[in-house]
């Protein structure tokens, strides 16, 4: 391995400190879950690293689980901001107040 | 030396993408940068032998999910965010400090990640094929597997009953 375990966890470390902040800053609920995928990525990342690591396929295992879970996550969020932000007119998630859609 | 090239190439696109995404102002940019950064961390990904995980990451993430957001931008349209206080405010600085924190433990991860093989024995085992990874899930990972089907099952169900709900709200059935 020419590329060193560290380089590629340091590029997991950038994308998730990012995704972290697209999350404190972003008030848009899509741009938001935009920011969540980038984290769920810097995690698959550090799981492929890993798995090249120590040469077992139990983190390419892993990764692939990550990604259907995000695939459910991005169907269920992007169907809960549909619903409550159809008859919303600013896309913004500092103006809820109430369960009621 | 590929790898070297590879690396190089995929962690600046994945970096850059990923400040787009972030700091975009306009979200059907913000979407199309995340593309690129899951193409670039799909090079990535590549440039680990793993090229089954890297396939699927295009189809499934690329090709399905990227494509979803930009349907649903579409879909609500181009509304702004209320004028106001950064969503920071007061939480500025335990968030800041959250994120220093992240950093901190972060870095120690990494100087400490020599803990393992440092470089392994030449993969006798084609780690990354379909069949390798195949193998793995249905024999040791077989519990994760019929979880993921679970979550899937429960993900469209709710997204049914979601959808429901949004069609009875405008007086349909």
């Amino acid at each position: 391995m020419n590329v060193p375990i560290g380089a590629y966890l340091a590029v997991s470390l950038g994308l998730l400190v990012l995704g972290l902040i697209g999350v404190m800053r972003r008030r848009n609920p899509l741009l938001l879950l935009l920011s969540v995928e980038l984290m769920l990525n810097a995690g698959n990342v550090a799981l492929i690293g890993f798995s090249r690591q120590w040469d077992d396929p139990a983190g390419q295992v892993f990764a692939l689980v990550v990604m259907v879970v995000a695939a459910a996550e991005v169907v269920i969020g992007l169907g809960l901001t549909v619903s409550i932000f159809r008859t919303r007119t600013n896309l913004d998630v500092d103006e809820l107040s109430s369960m009621r859609g | 030396m590929g790898e070297q090239v590879l690396f190089a190439v995929a962690a600046i696109g994945a970096i850059g993408f990923g400040i787009g995404v972030v700091f975009f102002k306009d979200a059907f940019r913000a979407a199309v940068s995340l593309i690129g950064t899951l193409m670039s961390v799909a090079l990535l990904f590549i440039a680990l032998l793993a090229p089954f995980v890297a396939v699927i990451q295009v189809i499934v993430y690329a090709g399905a999910i990227v494509v979803m957001f930009l349907f649903v931008i579409a879909y609500l349209g181009d509304r702004g965010a209320v004028p106001g206080p950064d969503r920071l405010d007061r939480w500025q600085v335990i968030g800041w400090l959250g994120l220093i924190g992240v950093g901190f433990f972060g870095a120690v991860a990494i100087l400490d990640s020599s803990a393992g093989p440092a470089s392994p024995a030449p993969s006798t085992t084609d780690v990354g094929a379909p069949a390798t990874i195949g193998d793995a899930f249905l024999n040791s990972h077989l519990l994760a597997f019929e979880a993921t089907s679970l979550v899937l099952l429960v993900a469209a169900v709710g997204a049914v009953i979601l959808a429901k709900a949004a069609v009875q709200g405008e007086g349909g059935r």
